[in-house]
């Protein structure tokens, strides 16, 4: 089976600065991965060299196929019909990715318009709106019908990431880029969120690229973990491999600040 | 209703007033200027009282110099007004609009040079720029001051769209729209140009506004809408030499104009609070 995703010897640097440097890895249809590392790392810039959306001033070497098409070195145009086709992204901060201007159910619709011309020639009326409400009922948002209606900033963080998760969905892409989403958003709406992806992925079948400093979000979601460090993959393993026995002092670092956390939270095993 | 609606409300309640007297002015600008297609108190171009007379029930503002009614004079300046203003607003925003656009997606050069040529530009005084393009044209006409005020503005519109562009271009919603798969004239139509109205239609009516007095003082002097065409300009212009012993030949086309200059600000001021959602929330 080829990969849905497969990275090789990905370096990605700005102005003499390595930023990421010799990064391999691949991702099958269906698996979820973890990316982990502190801020810094270089987990949020390989996400975007996957997207093909890094700006002009950083330089990708490597390789990095994503559904049977090389994405470095390849125009943007033709990158434009991969996104939201193989790939689409949640992000960290779900106040500042979502137009502010815009109503959230149109917003949700943009994607799922692309989708349904993409896959029909004609949709039929009001099939849009439809599935823009499914999407939202999907994503367990209240009163789907009032949150379409909404601006953005007249819905809470942890429903806008909801609505961002809705987005991604709505392009019902091949891998989904998670980064960091549970960051900006509260312990209880992190687990509600962390759970309802984890649905979603297992549902739809979708592979998922999950980034976070945190281990054991990473390890809720996904089976295979890869740490990262200054740009340099430190090693990578099964979250179960990782959490008996991390083969580097970093992940070991790592594993006892979760464990701490754990503890400290009264929480026992992981 | 929830608390989030009412919140939401209440800066455009406290602002309606603003927006109330705006399109009170400008509404009734428009309703003369289009009055004034069918209807006149006077002919315009033909004497119809004594000269120079008083303002009476008969001519309410008086009558010019050659005994034309001075009112309808006024009313055929509004619509001259308007032409030129919207006339010159359009130019100047489809220009500058699109230069600005274009140069928030240039390269690094490019844009420097455009930034250079734009503030040079601007720099440049508007009534100079247009008494140039004017008097380049073989005829002083209203279609070369039109012309002329909306390359002057375009030059200040293209300046305010390039910052604002490249300020909405580096929001995360950007990159999350391009992640779905929006194209980047997709980017510009659905998330950019709504994203950059609220602040490009303010400038708009100032711009407006502000032709309308170039206008003024281009006909003031000479190079504007040539007679039979009433500017307030002209009007003011030949009210000079007749202001002592008939003021209100100066004062009238003068309240005239500062009426639709206001009214254009403060329709433009309530518009913006009205247009804007996320205006309601408290910062």
């Amino acid at each position: 089976m080829s990969a849905l995703l497969s990275v090789q010897g990905l370096t990605v640097s700005t102005g003499g600065k390595t930023l990421v440097s010799d990064l391999s890895f691949s991702i099958g249809s269906g698996e979820r991965m973890g990316l982990i590392g502190e801020s810094g790392s270089g987990k949020s810039m390989t996400a975007m060299a996957v997207t093909g959306l890094l700006p002009a001033n950083i330089s990708v070497a490597g390789s990095i196929v994503l559904d049977g098409q090389e994405v470095v070195g390849t125009d943007d145009k033709h990158l434009n019909r991969l996104r939201g086709v193989a790939t689409a992204v949640v992000f960290q901060e779900p106040l500042t990715a979502l137009d502010p201007l815009m109503k959230i159910g149109k917003q949700i619709g943009e994607p799922v318009r692309r989708r349904l011309a993409r896959e029909q020639a004609h949709a039929p009326r009001g099939a849009v709106e439809r599935e823009v409400l499914d999407l939202l009922d999907k994503v367990a948002l209240p009163q789907p019908e009032r949150i379409a209606n909404a601006y953005p900033h007249e819905v809470s963080g942890g429903q806008r990431q909801r609505v961002a998760i809705a987005m991604a969905l709505a392009c019902r892409p091949k891998l989904l880029i998670a980064d960091e989403p549970t960051t900006a958003l509260d312990v209880t709406t992190q687990a509600e969120i962390l759970k309802l992806l984890d649905g979603l992925v297992r549902e739809t079948g979708m592979a998922l690229l999950f980034i976070s400093h945190d281990l054991p979000v990473v390890a809720q979601v996904v089976e295979r973990v890869m740490v990262l460090r200054d740009g340099v993959a430190l090693e990578e393993g099964t979250v179960g491999d990782m959490f008996a026995n991390p083969a580097h002092d970093y992940t070991q670092t790592l594993v006892d600040a979760a464990r701490m956390f754990d503890e400290a939270l009264g929480r026992t095993g992981s | 209703m929830t608390a989030l609606d009412l919140s939401a409300d209440r800066p455009s309640r406290r602002h309606s007033l603003a927006l109330s007297i705006g399109l009170a002015l400008v509404g009734l600008n428009v309703a003369v200027a289009i009055l004034t297609l069918f209807w006149t108190p006077y002919d315009p171009l033909n004497a119809s009282g004594g000269r120079l007379e008083a303002p009476s029930l008969l001519h309410w503002v008086g009558t010019d110099r050659l005994g034309r009614d001075y009112l309808t004079q006024i009313m055929i300046g509004a619509r001259t007004a308007l032409i030129v203003g919207t006339g010159a607003v359009a130019i100047g925003a489809s220009i500058g609009v699109t230069l600005g656009i274009l140069a928030a997606f240039a390269t690094r050069l490019l844009d420097d040079v455009m930034a250079a040529t734009l503030d040079i530009l601007i720099a440049f005084p508007t009534l100079l720029l247009a008494m140039l393009v004017v008097a380049a044209s073989d005829s002083a006409s209203l279609w070369s001051a039109i012309l002329a005020l909306g390359l002057a503005i375009s030059a200040i519109v293209a300046r305010l769209t390039r910052i604002l562009a490249k300020r909405v271009l580096r929001q995360d919603y950007i990159i999350a729209s391009r992640t779905s798969g929006t194209s980047w004239p997709g980017v510009v139509v659905r998330h950019v140009l709504p994203n950059i109205w609220p602040t490009l239609s303010v400038n708009f009516a100032l711009q407006f506004g502000l032709a309308v007095i170039a206008e003024a003082s281009l006909s003031y002097l000479g190079l504007g809408a040539p007679p039979p065409n009433a500017s307030w300009g002209r009007l003011l212009q030949e009210a000079q030499g007749t202001v002592y012993t008939a003021p209100v030949g100066a004062i009238a086309p003068g309240i005239a104009l500062v009426a639709l200059v206001i009214g254009m600000n403060l329709l433009a001021d309530g518009l913006r609070d009205v247009g804007d959602p996320t205006r309601g929330r408290s910062r």
